[in-house]
């Protein structure tokens, strides 16, 4: 066995041991017996680490610094301009992620049997955090609506569309010009509508 | 005598008449109380403390809050069916009046509807559906959500949220309140409401305000492609940005030019300007519906 053949499987000998020949190789050879002793030496120490605080902003803001001096990264510009709409555009989408995730926690409890007389405890049901609402969701919104409050049903049907018809056409604005400061207030708006329109029928009624 | 006797099929004839007279107002008698059997009609009367939330969460009836100068809470309910009750609870510094169907209902047999007494310092949160609510004269929190519901929130000092579906929001003389009051489709409207913080939003609803502005607070109205209509007094103390993405801007209410802008203007997309000392802070702002500002 090379110290090649018993690098590669490494991580398995450390964590479970080796088979008869690689124990044979770490025991004859110097080179991968130092790294095996290395390696259980760090996993030791990172398990005391475990417990401790993370470092404070200012070690970050450190480190980032040294990086930059160094060229190994870019300094940042304005932080709104450098990282455009994605990060709080997903801030939108968690907005609205809670809101989904209380509607679908609704919706288990509206399936248990004789949940409307009976209090019965929700269930949580699985909620993918890459996805923000999308027309399957709102589409199950609206069964939701149709089931709990029909008489609400059309309001909730006609708004929605209206919300979502004004999301697409701030997000089109915003794609022809990001730096629009007010259609990227509108596109934040017209989630928190949207966000609201999940809160408001899931919240509980009769 | 003879003449004046009836003939036999005369008489025949009116004992019939008679008869089905009777059989009619059977049928109105038992039509009348049918109604009033279903409709039951319920009192709560709660001793409370100061400082007491009353949560009321009906889905089709009215519900109207009324401050008394009591210091208890009395709750009137009427039950347009027997489909329905009202269930009523005092805990401690709550007190909740909740609909419960005890069998499936529509809007007109499950309705219930509200009247509701509270002390003025009293915190109130309604829940509806479709029925119209009003609060009036309640100075602790007020938080009303209804989806179409018609919402009336007036004479009040506090914080005030109304949320709506496409409901109707009217917010009228509102005295140093914290206002939040969004909709989707439904009219925003709001005269002589004013505090340190009013916000105002919308998809499509209409916004309509009417006021001095006073406080010098911080008035944020903003629609996606509803209008927004302002007018003022010319004494108001107000320093205003207007600005639309997409739609218009229109003004003729004497505004000074800033002399620091904080924005870019565009004619007939954006204004801004002061009055008087500027003292509150005025932000107007759609994608493209049409906002006006206009002079009292």
């Amino acid at each position: 066995m090379t110290c090649a053949d018993f690098q590669r499987v490494l991580p398995y000998i450390i964590e479970t041991g080796g088979k008869a020949e690689e124990e044979r190789h770490l025991r004859e050879c110097p080179i991968c017996s130092d790294l095996v002793q290395d390696l259980r030496y760090i996993a030791e120490q990172a398990k005391l680490l475990v417990p401790m605080e993370d470092p404070s902003p200012r070690v970050w803001n450190g480190i980032k610094g040294s990086l930059e001096r160094e060229g190994m990264i870019k300094p940042a510009r304005a932080r709104g301009r450098l990282l455009g709409p994605i990060p709080w555009m997903a801030a939108l989408g968690a907005m609205i992620l809670v809101s989904f995730g209380a509607f679908l926690v609704e919706r288990g409890r509206q399936q248990q049997p004789g949940a409307q007389l009976d209090e019965q405890p929700p269930v949580v049901r699985a909620v993918s955090l890459n996805t923000i609402a999308t027309e399957q969701d709102d589409e199950q919104l609206l069964q939701h609506v149709a089931a709990a409050r029909p008489a609400s049903s059309r309001a909730y049907e006609s708004n929605l569309k209206q919300v979502n018809a004004s999301i697409a056409e701030a997000k089109k604005t915003l794609q022809q010009d990001p730096d629009d400061g007010d259609a990227r207030q509108s596109l934040h708006r017209a989630y928190g509508q949207k966000a609201m329109i999940y809160e408001m029928a899931t919240r509980s009624l009769p | 005598m003879i003449g004046r006797e009836r003939p036999r099929w005369l008489a025949g004839a009116m004992k019939m008449q008679n008869t089905i007279r009777t059989a009619l107002g059977l049928v109105a008698v038992v039509a009348l109380a049918i109604p009033a059997a279903a409709a039951e009609k319920k009192e709560f009367r709660y001793n409370v403390a100061p400082g007491t939330s009353v949560t009321v969460v009906n889905d089709y009836g009215s519900v109207r809050v009324r401050a008394s100068q009591a210091r208890q809470v009395v709750v009137t309910a009427t039950a347009s069916s027997s489909k329905v009750e009202v269930v009523s609870a005092h805990n401690a510094n709550r007190v909740e009046v909740r609909t419960h169907f005890l069998q499936k209902a529509g809007e007109s047999d499950g309705r219930v509807e509200y009247d509701i007494q509270v002390p003025a310092d009293a915190n109130v949160i309604v829940r509806t559906a479709t029925g119209p609510v009003l609060v009036q004269g309640v100075n602790g929190d007020v938080s009303v959500d209804a989806d179409t519901g018609k919402v009336e929130v007036r004479d009040s000092n506090g914080h005030v949220r109304a949320r709506t579906v496409s409901g109707p929001i009217t917010l009228a003389n509102l005295k140093d309140s914290f206002v939040e009051a969004t909709s989707v489709g439904g009219q925003v409207m709001l005269n002589n409401v004013a505090g340190k913080n009013v916000s105002v939003n919308t998809t499509g609803g209409p916004i309509a305000f009417a006021g001095d502005f006073a406080g010098g607070g911080q008035y944020s109205l903003s629609s996606h492609s509803g209008t927004i209509d302002v007018t003022l007094p010319a004494s108001a103390s107000v320093d205003v940005t207007a600005h639309s993405v997409t739609g218009s801007v229109e003004n003729d209410f004497p505004l000074n030019p800033p002399a620091h802008p904080t924005m870019a203007l565009a004619q007939g997309k954006s204004l801004a300007g002061t009055s008087n000392a500027g003292a509150s802070s005025v932000h107007l702002r759609t994608f493209s519906g049409r906002i006006r500002v206009k002079k009292q």
